[in-house]
């Protein structure tokens, strides 16, 4: 194939495209669109929750790296050398210990059982974006006593009825009110409401925090020992460099990384993603596939007459096949750009509209390579289609056609 | 300039055998204007195609310039098709979505000896010839079927092939276009010395043939000027 026939096939290919059946051009090109979308859609949905339980979980559970009790143990013990330790390791941006105790809640007339979590709440600042989810009121100062910061749905809302609300709640508690909160241990004191914070990640909003020295109050001595640490690796170093550099470094407790603890609690759970994402990308390239096949062998059927005109008067079957060839991938080509609007017009759309549920809520995650690699499937798809039955027809004896 | 062997051509209906051509021989000298004619079903149209290289023999032979083109493969048929050889159909057989001067150019653009000036050159010459330049960005459905002719016939000629085949060109056509169109065969003739070889059913085309050969049955049953020359 020379220039000068391709040159004819993309003329051929570009007037009958221009000067064709329109409806059926536009009808194509959307369809190839809207398979773009669906094969793209659903893999960035679950891509984006993927993505938001990842983040979330490392922003208000375990950090990048987290330190738990060595099997056997409660509690990761000699805090203040651990914490020393931790934090002056190459890597380690901040190391913020966690101490929960639950505990029973009055407000009012209404009871409720909500996990008390003590944190150091200038060093949460480094680990959490807690201190800017405050929708009510102000965050914890470190030497916060006799205050309390609650989550959206442990605070309720008033003009919602008991017997109507989604979970349990306070019924309506404002920054400034007093709760009274008894502890597992006995201890009861009351509290002032400082802030209201809401996160979006259902256990970190369904539970109450208050800071480490107050703490101390509650079980009557020095808090040597927490439940677990979360680090903050610096940017640029990696979870697995700062969870090796602190087994190195002789941390005696369970080092595991945000990677380790997915992979185990939500293993599963990804997996399931991507055989759906796999199942969806299959359907839809072979509903691409097919769709473009019939067009482009009704198109060839009912041009038979013309291929057989065409090879008569000396146009090459290489020719005539590179004709329907390159309607198809103009075809292709303008269902795939729409695609990606729809898409990304999509994606707009539910950045300002994400798909919330009680545990989490997710965008679309796109990355230009998803774009690319679904682009160039479909593309390799279409062209597929195109030039099976544009092979066949071009074929066909120059008799056979002509009398089509 | 045409040599043709004992040309048959066999198709077969089920059990039946149907010879639509049956021991074809005959010579066409360069330049003349051959007329094919017979009843329908005679082997006309066969014996067109079998020229062309449109279709292929049971047996028989065909030279055309000193070339066997039995023994030519797909590919080389294509290309003998595109430099020697031009075709008008009954239907005048145009791609429906391109221009008059993108359908006349087709053929042009493909030769390798053609530049894309000497095509424009040359689509332009022959659009004038036939009267179409005004007309040279309007759709075949736009034009009438005389014009749609006389396009099929530009396009023929464009890239002064060595011979043309017509078949049964003005079968479509009223008696005024027919007549337009056949003295466009008759011009390029005589100016280009263009060999043409015409299918056709009509009496009155005779007046245009140098040569008629008849055909019955698959056999030339006369060959001459009017038919008179029996075989």
């Amino acid at each position: 194939m020379g220039k000068k026939e391709l040159k004819v096939a993309f003329l051929l290919a570009l007037r009958s495209l221009q000067r064709g059946g329109r409806s059926s051009v536009i009808l194509t090109i959307l369809i190839i669109g809207m398979c773009f979308t669906n094969m793209i859609f659903l893999p960035s949905l679950f891509n984006g929750i993927e993505q938001s339980i990842t983040k979330q979980l490392v922003d208000y559970e375990v950090g990048n790296v987290l330190v738990s009790p060595k099997s056997g143990d409660q509690y990761v013990t000699d805090l203040d050398a651990t914490l020393s330790l931790i934090n002056g390791m190459p890597g380690v941006e901040r190391a913020t210990p966690h101490y929960t105790e639950g505990a029973t809640f009055t407000y009012r007339k209404r009871v409720l059982g909500v996990s008390v979590r003590a944190i150091m709440p200038d060093d949460e600042k480094y680990v959490s974006p807690l201190y800017t989810k405050m929708i009510a009121g102000s965050y914890l100062g470190e030497s916060d006593t006799g205050e309390i910061i609650i989550g959206k749905p442990v605070a309720g809302d008033p003009t919602i009825r008991e017997e109507d609300e989604f979970q349990p709640s306070l019924g309506g508690v404002r920054v400034g009110d007093s709760v009274t909160v008894a502890y597992a241990n006995g201890y009861t004191r009351d509290y002032r409401v400082k802030g209201i914070y809401s996160t979006g990640w259902s256990q970190a909003d369904s539970a109450a925090y208050v800071s480490w020295t107050d703490m101390q109050q509650v079980i009557g001595q020095p808090l040597d020992k927490a439940h677990d640490i979360t680090v903050k690796a610096k940017p640029g170093y990696s979870e697995t460099f700062v969870k090796n550099e602190l087994i190195q470094y002789g941390v005696a407790d369970k080092v595991q990384t945000t990677g380790d603890l997915l992979s185990k609690v939500l293993g599963t759970a990804f997996q399931s993603f991507a055989i759906i994402n796999m199942v969806s990308l299959i359907v839809s390239i072979i509903i691409t596939t097919v769709v473009l096949f019939i067009v482009i062998t009704i198109k060839t059927l009912n041009s038979r007459r013309q291929i057989g005109i065409l090879k008569a008067i000396g146009v090459d079957k290489e020719v005539i096949m590179h004709n329907y060839g390159f309607q198809v991938i103009i075809l292709a080509i303008f269902g795939i750009i729409l695609g990606i609007i729809v898409t990304l017009l999509l994606a707009v759309y539910m950045s300002i509209h994400p798909v919330t549920t009680p545990a989490w809520s997710a965008t679309l995650y796109l990355t230009p390579m998803d774009l690319l690699m679904n682009s160039l499937i479909l593309f390799a798809a279409a062209i597929v289609a195109g030039y099976v039955p544009a092979y066949q027809v071009s074929r066909e004896d120059i008799q056979t056609a002509m009398r089509a | 300039m045409i040599a043709i062997e004992d040309l048959r051509k066999i198709y077969r209906m089920g059990n039946v055998e149907v010879r639509a051509l049956d021991g074809v021989t005959l010579d066409i000298e360069k330049g003349e204007f051959l007329g094919i004619m017979g009843p329908s079903g005679s082997g006309k149209t066969t014996l067109l195609h079998m020229l062309g290289l449109l279709d292929e023999p049971t047996s028989g032979r065909i030279v055309v310039d000193g070339i066997d083109v039995g023994i030519l493969n797909d590919y080389e048929r294509t290309m003998f098709r595109l430099y020697k050889l031009g075709y008008v159909f009954q239907d005048y057989a145009l791609v429906p979505d391109l221009t008059v001067m993108e359908n006349i150019s087709v053929p042009a653009m493909l030769r390798k000896d053609r530049t894309e000036e000497q095509y424009r050159r040359d689509s332009h010459e022959i659009l004038q010839k036939t009267g179409l330049w005004d007309r040279r960005d309007h759709l075949p459905r736009e034009l009438s079927g005389g014009q749609q002719q006389r396009v099929s016939i530009a396009r023929a000629i464009v890239n002064k092939p060595d011979i043309l085949f017509a078949d049964e060109p003005c079968a479509n056509l009223d008696t005024e276009n027919s007549r337009m169109v056949l003295d466009l065969f008759r011009e390029i003739n005589e100016e280009m010395k263009q060999t043409i070889v015409m299918v056709s059913h009509e009496d009155w085309h005779k007046d245009y043939f140098h040569r008629i050969i008849h055909l019955q049955d698959g056999k030339v049953v006369s060959d001459g000027k009017n038919g008179t020359k029996q075989s």
